[in-house]
């Protein structure tokens, strides 16, 4: 099977400092693979080594077949991004909606300006895809009109519209209020059991380990251990991801605990 | 528990700390707001009695106010405001102008492209770096010296287009870096290129954080435009009230005339922008 997204000995420098170092990876179709790891360990960046948002200092990123190499300038060179950027869609921490627009508008957008697509065509995909995400009500919305769970939803339904082969998703619930957080995680479980294809940037554990195929430790701009949920979260075999899990997990169980707690649950 | 009261006189709910804190300050506020209003009649009544031509002697002390002849200033007030439209008229052009090379100065100050990123700088350098006053009477009376004539109305839409326009890039310029990072990743991420995320995504939000400071050039620009009146050829506002001043020895009425139609044109339209920026900063954030 021919991976979705193949990186081949990617390194990235920001100014001196080396925050990637020669990661190589494959993601197949319909895989879910979970990045985890410290703040500043590198995960985001690789996300967005991916699409081009961070160009690489070295090696290769390859999506769907189409091959580009880093440190290449030029007319070919934005032409070949701008192929892997039809091909992936991104969700961001921030959300980053279009406020001027409708949320319709947002995710007609693209399909309409990049893809030059019919109106009326990419206002049927935006339905069924407002649908998925549970808010076809709000499709004459303004971004700033809506909860922070529904705007992710709505990003995630701009980006689905694109129809990539790969969703990338930036610590898509890191911005949110906690009790927001369980709708966009949903969404997203949903379609992960559909087949999409997805590299998660996630701080959120127990999604990783329900829903990834594969989750992957970075730690300092390495990738450290990977493999199943169930080995990585119950027996990792490196001591970084066993100290950074024994951290996260308990912070987990805290706020398990936080919320059965009886003054939660009497009010 | 009753469910059948009886039909009572029912009494307001008593007010709640919140609601009198409340009160209280919408009345200091009303408060002040009739106090300034009540200041500034007592200016205009100051500076009416200033211009009343009364004299009069109290003891040692003898007043005498300033003398304004009635009779010029009625016959001459409408000639005058008959340049308010052309004043009016050359500052909107004049903006037109200066927005759209502001724009374009602003775009070319943020291009990675060396001789876009200089053309704009120079432009605005120039332009900073010399007087206005400069500027109106070299379009009229240096060009056609090359053998370029133009008519005094456009030499004066030129000039000041071209000198707003280079103040006017940093409002833009503002504008565009106010437009978060993320606005443009999210563009360039769904595929857009360097033109489409600019027109329909960074353009689009910059534009309407530019609109009231735009506004309030125009009002500077409705002053500015008086500097026209240098090439003898505009008859705007300044023009008049110095012809007819000049022709009748009456240059104190002509120019208080000018004066008052300056300042009221001033004050209509920053109301009217002030309703403008209200508009603007309704929903969003």
């Amino acid at each position: 099977m021919t991976p979705i997204v193949k990186l081949t000995h990617l390194d990235k420098y920001f100014g001196r400092l080396h925050v990637l170092k020669d990661i190589s990876l494959e993601v197949q179709p319909q895989e879910v693979v979970c990045l985890i790891g410290r703040s500043g360990s590198g995960k985001s960046t690789l996300l967005r080594c991916i699409n081009f948002l961070e160009e690489p200092s070295a090696g290769t990123v390859e999506v769907d077949g189409l091959a580009v190499p880093a440190g290449v300038r030029g007319q070919t060179h934005n032409q070949m991004v701008h192929d892997i950027r039809i091909r992936t869609g991104m969700v961001f921490q921030e959300f980053n909606l279009f406020p001027h627009l409708s949320v319709m508008e947002n995710i007609v957008e693209a399909p309409v300006i990049v893809k030059g697509m019919p109106k009326a065509q990419a206002v049927a995909l935006g339905e069924k895809f407002l649908g998925k995400v549970g808010l076809l009500h709000k499709r004459d919305e303004y971004p700033n009109r809506l909860s922070g769970g529904q705007k992710q939803r709505v990003a995630i339904a701009r980006a689905l519209a694109m129809e990539p082969k790969v969703m990338l998703f930036d610590e898509p619930t890191s911005a949110l209020d906690p009790e927001l957080i369980g709708e966009v995680l949903e969404v997203m479980k949903q379609l992960a059991r559909e087949g999409t294809t997805m590299v998660v940037v996630t701080h959120e554990m127990s999604f990783a380990n329900e829903v990834a195929n594969r989750v992957i430790y970075m730690d300092e701009g390495q990738i450290v251990e990977q493999g199943p949920p169930e080995r990585i979260f119950t027996a990792p075999s490196d001591l970084r991801t066993q100290q950074f899990l024994d951290r996260v997990l308990v912070k987990d169980v805290m706020l398990l605990l936080q919320k059965d707690s009886p003054q939660n649950r009497t009010s | 528990m009753t469910t059948n009261a009886l039909p009572v006189q029912t009494q307001p709910p008593p007010k709640t700390q919140a609601q009198l804190i409340y009160e209280q300050q919408q009345r200091a506020q009303r408060q002040f707001t009739l106090s300034v209003g009540i200041s500034w009649g007592i200016l205009f009544l100051l500076l009416g009695f200033l211009f009343s031509g009364v004299q009069f002697t109290l003891g040692p002390l003898s007043l005498k106010t300033i003398r304004v002849d009635m009779t010029f200033v009625r016959e001459w007030a409408p000639f005058i405001a008959e340049g308010a439209s052309t004043t009016i008229g050359i500052s909107a052009l004049s903006i037109l102008l200066a927005t759209l090379l502001a724009l374009l100065a602003a775009l070319g100050r943020l291009s990675r492209i060396p001789a876009v990123y200089a053309v704009s700088t120079f432009y605005v350098s120039l332009i900073r770096g010399t007087p206005l006053f400069l500027q109106v009477i070299f379009f009229f009376l240096a060009l056609p010296q090359l053998g370029i004539i133009l008519p005094g109305l456009w030499a004066g839409v030129l000039a000041l287009g071209l000198n707003y326009g280079a103040y006017m890039s940093e409002i833009f310029r503002a504008g565009i870096l106010s437009v978060s990072k993320g606005q443009r990743e999210a563009a360039l991420a769904l595929g857009m290129t360097y033109d489409q995320m600019m027109r329909r995504v960074i353009l689009p939000q910059a534009l309407r954080f530019a609109i009231p400071p735009t506004g309030n050039e125009f009002i500077a620009m409705l002053k500015d435009s008086a500097l026209v009146s240098a090439t003898g050829f505009v008859h705007e506002i300044l023009w008049r009230a110095q012809k007819v001043g000049r022709s009748n020895f009456r240059n104190l009425e002509a120019l208080i005339i000018a004066a008052v139609f300056y300042w009221v044109m001033t004050l209509v339209f920053t109301a009217l922008q002030a309703r403008l920026e209200k508009y603007m900063a309704r929903g969003d954030r």
